[in-house]
């Protein structure tokens, strides 16, 4: 038998959420689904129950609210890199909305999208005759991670362009599911762990991403990948600064997860060693480990140069 | 299954979809509109892209229950009532088309991003296109395409009819290739494209072991399976093949023993490709895995008590597949003449081809025997590999090539899947396609062999070459395919374009167990040119000599033989290196820029064609037909391969210009080997001399036909007559008629004149074991300059420039040949930048267009692009080839700016920025302690 997949069509977030509860096989939502698909054709999203997302208009909206910018998830990268709000605010977002992809892929790729990204390795993004070949790593289903030659914990990559930008402007994100609408930080629903990188309920869907507007931040976004598009990152580095000196230092492409590091300005070559060393990077990439090590110290001190 | 309403190029359907089909496959299998390219499914190539509610869409990665309702334009519907689109009229008008593939979507993305950026920098045009790949043009014309219909749209001017060709010949003329408009619309047919009627679809189970027995193939669960037809595994097709004679070392479905992953151990035929490939999943295979062989060094090296990769090959205990060694004059002689002696070590990592079109191949058998139906550049091969594997006569075989979306030497090899097609369709009495993955693509290879050599040169004081000396080996992968070609190629083509006299080198060709290499654009030569340019940089370097001038001492004259006996004719080496340094200011630049920044420069050299065939006959290398009838229409049949690359249009040219009329009386069938004549097929960048001197030898004789007609009639002499501008006249004008009464002349009483053409290359070469190799009636030459910036701190480089030129001896069509050099151009940028076939232990890690790194609009410099053109005696009008040699240069220009600009000799490929970083410490290391 060839198995049946299956379709939902959500109208709203509470379609949406019913129909990801009252699911008897596993499913995947579906904003942009440019991620999504590829890798069910790869059959590392092992879904049977697809449930499109991208109809619900709740989802598409910009606004501001008193001293917050509100941006729906289901706005794409090309809407958010061309959004004037987002110019005038966070150029750095806009920056790195651009930095994603390539073109078409940003007329359908969203935000939210972009910031619930799996993770990725070199070892996972793999068909499934090539994981079957190469010994199933930890992260589907195997018994070890392949990256490193035997660990037992799973160095996946979080790859988001957008994310480390978001995080450094300390955002917040509105999330719905079973209990309603909730709001929690960004940067608290990463957990590190490559294998369940993201800690939202299963049926959660994001309703907007939530920017401070009043802390006057200066953000410098910066990608390292062979090419100057399509490539998902080898490094991405965000430094934020506000007005008092303080600095947020967002690192993306090196971990399971955001790498972040807040001190003063004059503690700058300090942050740089904390923040590598926190980075949990391994040979999963098309650089090696070392280089984009190094590479975090040179793009950072040009990051604070920019920002003197 | 679900019902939909689509509204697709403003005609509605309803349609029955899966829940989660995409959609492409709605509009390529059910509206049938074909003109939708599958390229990569994945997003990295834009090739499917579409209007969805006018909005561009990845058709492939996008399922079509997302647009119920929705109005969708493809390809097929941008252009109106026949008329093209004023974009689609760029396209063609500036040879924006090549191969074809990538025109749909990329001309779908332009649209949309002209109609929201009506006044487009070129810098915004490079990065709307930055998502679809093109791996012909090398994007420059595209561009410009782009550009000017931005502009005319914004002026509002009408689009120009494009230049109609002036009158008085047409060799010479830039003109579009005659199927543009029908590529630009999307109506081309390409392999995938061409649904045959009930036809069943093919999934391979594969190897997941590099090297192992196959000890049994359980196949019962899967054919129970409802809609699978047949299941065939190796066995049933024992005759093995190869595409040279000396390389039969293949069969299409592994039997006993796999020799690398990917390698076909099964082939389903089903109703559908989802059954096809449910079925693979429930066949058993059980294996015992072998030692595996992955590098050189492993191959090179005694297998003790293990198993070879090809036990019955070769009487040593190694994995050495070939072994080539030719030596010249007196190389210790030479060492001990040189004043400096450069020495290196070069790894450079393997390739592939990576045209946008998939393989794909259908196949049937009916009252005249097999037909196949596959994008193939040899059609004449494959003609008798599948003769050969299904064990029947040749003229059971029936060969057909349809539109093909590029080939870069990577579909001349005949392949398993199209014997495996051709099996099934016998076994199922009913029609069989198949179209690969982009990872089954890449698992198929064929492409350039990943290399180490060692190479020295020497020369005096005046920076005269003395010695060159290349021990190279070439990690060939699991089969022979061109191999021992290439293991040759990478020595003998050394011996030009400058002057040695004491010339020698050693290659030696492994088995690996990974998937195989074979012929890949520059064939062979591409590595050891990039080596051997560096190391004229270097000791030019240390002559403290200009590397330009240097070469310009060291060049081979016109009419004269290398220290191997190869006849070099027309000969545009200075012409093309003179060309490139002034353009780019070579001499105010060259070693005078800030650190960072510099300028290198590299020569290159390559065959036309080679002068042997490889299946030993007397057939001539091409043979053309041509036949008129009583409407005036000259029909040209010939077997030559169009890839992409032009040779119908090339065809075309030297037919009417021969014959003095218009392109429009000429049709071209290419191809076909039922109804075409046996051309070798488009390898070795021999079409351009060898059909086309056989189109033109054909189209004198046809002349001869119609002007012995025409003389008898009026009383004349033959050679009182002109054919020019579709007449035919005497000077006199005692004839001036038009081409048609010419044509009703020598029609009368005898009715369609059918004439025939060849090409046989002369008899050249030495007498020694290996002269053959490289032999060619007619050498190209070419030069690049390169303008690169080094970011110091992170090792990136950027190139800003290329000015490039080649020798093509006359452009017959030199808009075709800019499109031919830029797109070598632009795949050697790859090559030296960011492409590499990327191995962990015999799998390929990067085997799709997300990883494997071809250069974006955004990646590549602007091009400078120069045509030399020295009129080759030999040549169709002075012609010879464009379509590769172009490329060697490149990559040595690149890696010499990379030196000029930072000081670090290149000795790898591809130039990674971690590498170019690496070498810049260690530089400084030594210089600070050398202080």
């Amino acid at each position: 038998m060839v198995t049946t997949k299956t379709y939902i069509k959500a109208g709203s977030v509470e379609e949406a959420i019913a129909g990801a509860k009252g699911s008897e096989v596993p499913f995947k939502y579906l904003a942009g689904g440019t991620d999504v698909v590829v890798n069910k054709f790869q059959g590392t999203d092992e879904s049977i129950c697809l449930i499109d997302i991208s109809g619900i208009d709740e989802l598409r909206q910009i606004r501001t609210e008193g001293n917050y910018l509100k941006v729906g998830s289901l706005i794409t990268l090309d809407e958010l890199q061309k959004h004037q709000v987002i110019l005038t605010h966070f150029p750095a977002l806009a920056k790195a909305a651009h930095a994603a992809a390539s073109p078409v892929i940003r007329k359908t790729g969203t935000i939210g999208g972009n910031i619930l990204c799996e993770n990725r390795c070199s070892f996972f993004n793999q068909s499934e005759f090539w994981r079957e070949s190469v010994g199933y790593c930890l992260k589907c289903e195997g018994d070890v991670c392949i990256a490193t030659g035997g660990t037992k914990a799973c160095f996946s990559k979080f790859v988001s362009d957008t994310a480390p930008v978001l995080i450094a402007a300390d955002a917040d994100i509105e999330v719905y599911d079973e209990a309603g609408l909730s709001r929690v930080s960004l940067q608290n629903i990463y957990t590190g762990d490559g294998i369940n990188p993201r800690c939202l309920s299963k049926t959660a869907v994001i309703k907007s991403i939530i920017l401070p507007l009043n802390r006057n931040l200066s953000m410098v976004f910066k990608k390292l990948r062979p090419r100057e598009a399509v490539d998902f990152t080898s490094l991405t580095s965000v430094v934020a600064i506000d007005k008092h000196g303080k600095i947020k230092i967002v690192l993306g492409g090196v971990d399971p997860m955001p790498v972040v590091v807040e001190g003063m300005m004059e503690d700058r070559n300090a942050l740089i060693n904390s923040a590598i060393k926190k980075a949990r990077m391994v040979n999963n990439d098309y650089y090696s480990r070392g280089y984009r090590k190094e590479m975090i110290t040179v793009f950072l001190q040009k990051s604070f140069k920019e920002l003197i | 299954m679900n019902q939909i309403k689509l509204k697709i190029n403003g005609k509605s359907f309803d349609l029955l979809v899966g829940d989660q089909e995409m959609l492409s496959t709605v509009i390529r299998e059910k509206a049938g509109l074909t003109g939708t390219k599958i390229g990569c499914e994945q997003g990295s190539c834009g090739a499917c892209t579409v209007l969805v509610d006018n909005k561009p869409v990845l058709s492939c990665i996008t399922p079509v229950m997302r647009f119920n309702g929705a109005d969708i334009t493809t390809i097929e519907g941008v252009s109106h009532n026949g008329k093209l689109h004023p974009l689609q009229e760029k396209f063609v008008e500036k040879g924006a088309v090549q191969c074809g593939f990538c025109t749909s979507g990329m001309t779908i993305t332009a649209l949309d991003f002209v109609n929201k950026n009506p006044n487009p920098s070129l810098n915004e045009i490079k990065d709307a296109l930055s998502g679809n790949l093109c791996r012909c043009t090398g994007y420059k014309k595209i561009i410009e395409a782009v550009s000017e219909y931005a502009i005319e749209k914004l002026l509002g001017k009408q689009p120009s009819n494009h230049a109609k060709p002036s009158k008085g010949g047409t060799v010479g003329v830039s003109r579009p290739y005659i199927e543009a408009a029908k590529k630009v619309q999307g109506i081309a047919d390409y392999a995938d494209d061409i649904k045959l009627k009930g036809s069943l679809k093919v999934k391979f189970v594969r190897s997941i072991f590099p090297h192992a027995k196959i000890e049994s193939i359980d196949t019962a669960e899967a054919l129970k399976l409802e809609g699978v037809r047949y299941i065939a595994t190796g066995v049933e097709l024992p005759v093995t093949f190869g595409v040279l004679p000396i390389s039969q070392d293949e069969n299409a479905i592994a039997i006993k023993k796999t020799r690398y992953v990917g390698e076909i151990v099964a082939a389903v035929a089903a109703d559908s490709e989802e059954i096809a490939e449910a079925a693979c999943k429930i066949i058993k295979v059980h294996y015992t895995p072998l030692r595996e062989f992955l590098t050189i060094d492993d191959s090179l090296a005694d297998v003790g008590e293990y198993e070879k990769i090809h036990p019955e090959h070769g009487k040593q205990n190694n994995n050495v597949h070939k072994k080539a060694e030719l030596r010249f004059g007196d190389q210790e002689q030479g060492l001990k003449d040189a004043e400096v002696v450069s020495k290196m070590s070069f790894e450079m990592e393997g390739i592939n081809h990576g045209f946008t079109e998939p393989h794909a191949a259908s196949a049937y058998w009916d009252e005249n025997g097999l037909t196949v139906i596959s994008a193939t550049q040899i059609s004449h091969y494959l003609h008798r590999a599948l003769a050969k594997t299904m064990e029947i006569p040749l003229n059971r075989v029936r060969v057909i090539k349809p539109y093909v979306g590029g080939g870069f030497g990577g579909k001349g090899d005949p392949f398993p899947h199209e014997i495996i097609v051709a099996h099934l369709a016998r076994k199922t009495g009913k029609p069989v396609s198949v179209r690969l993955t982009r990872e089954e693509v890449f698992l198929t290879n064929h492409g350039r062999h990943p290399s180490k050599m060692t190479v020295q040169l020497g020369a005096d004081k005046n920076g005269m070459l003395k010695v060159l000396d290349a021990d190279i080996a070439i990690d060939g992968g699991a089969y022979g395919s061109f191999g021992v070609v290439t293991s040759y190629y990478n020595g003998v083509l050394l011996q030009a374009p400058y002057k040695l006299n004491n010339f020698g080198f050693r290659t030696y060709r492994v088995y690996t167990n990974k998937p195989q290499c074979g012929a890949m654009r520059g064939h062979g030569a591409v590595n050891s040119r990039f080596a051997v340019e560096s190391l004229i940089d270097d000791i030019s370097h240390k002559l403290k000599m200009d590397p330009v001038e240097l070469r310009m001492k060291n060049f081979l004259d016109s009419h004269t033989l290398t220290v191997g006996q190869y006849r070099i004719t027309s000969n545009g080496s200075r012409e093309s290196v003179q060309k490139v340094a002034h353009q780019s200011d070579w001499q105010n630049k060259h070693g005078k820029m800030p650190f960072g920044h510099g300028f290198g420069v590299g020569c290159g050299f390559f065959i036309s064609g080679s002068a042997l065939p490889i299946i030993w006959n007397e057939l001539p290398q091409s043979t053309v037909h041509l036949k008129v009838d009583f409407d005036g229409r000259v029909l040209i049949a010939s077997g030559a391969n169009d890839i992409g690359q032009g040779s119908d249009t090339m065809l075309a040219i030297i037919v009417a210009e021969v014959l003095g009329i218009s392109m429009d009386k000429i049709f071209v069938i290419a191809a076909d080997t039922l109804i075409t004549p046996v051309d070798l097929g488009s390898y070795s960048s021999r079409v351009t001399f060898m059909a086309g001197n056989a189109a033109k030898n054909a189209a004198e004789n046809l002349k001869k036909e119609i002007a012995l007609a025409v003389a008898t009639k009026f009383n004349l002499s033959v050679y009182d007559l002109y054919f020019s501008d579709n007449k035919i006249f005497s000077n006199d004008k005692q004839v001036d008629i038009d081409w048609l009464a010419g044509v009703e002349i020598v029609t009368a009483n005898r009715g369609a004149v059918t004439v025939s053409g060849k090409y046989i290359s002369p008899k050249l070469g030495g007498d020694f074991k290996g002269a053959g190799a490289g032999l060619s009636p007619s050498y190209s030459f070419g030069a690049c300059v390169a303008e690169v910036k080094v970011e110091t701190e992170t090792g990136h480089v950027k190139i800003l420039n290329v000015w490039g030129a080649h020798d093509c001896g006359k452009a017959l069509n030199p808009m075709a040949v800019e499109g031919q050099l830029e797109g070598s151009w632009h795949m050697g940028i790859g090559q030296a930048m960011s492409e590499e076939m990327n191995y962990y232990n015999g799998l390929l890690v990067n085997n799709n267009f997300l990883d494997y790194k071809i250069p974006t609009a955004l990646d590549t410099p602007d091009f400078h692009t120069n045509i030399i053109e020295t009129n080759d005696p030999e040549g169709p009008f002075g012609a010879k080839e464009c379509g590769e040699g172009a490329l060697h240069p490149v990559i040595p220009a690149i890696a010499n700016a990379i030196y000029d600009a930072v000081g670090v000799r290149i000795t790898k490929l591809p130039i990674k920025s971690e590498e170019v970083l690496r070498l810049m410490k260690q530089a400084k290391q030594k210089s600070e302690q050398m202080v």
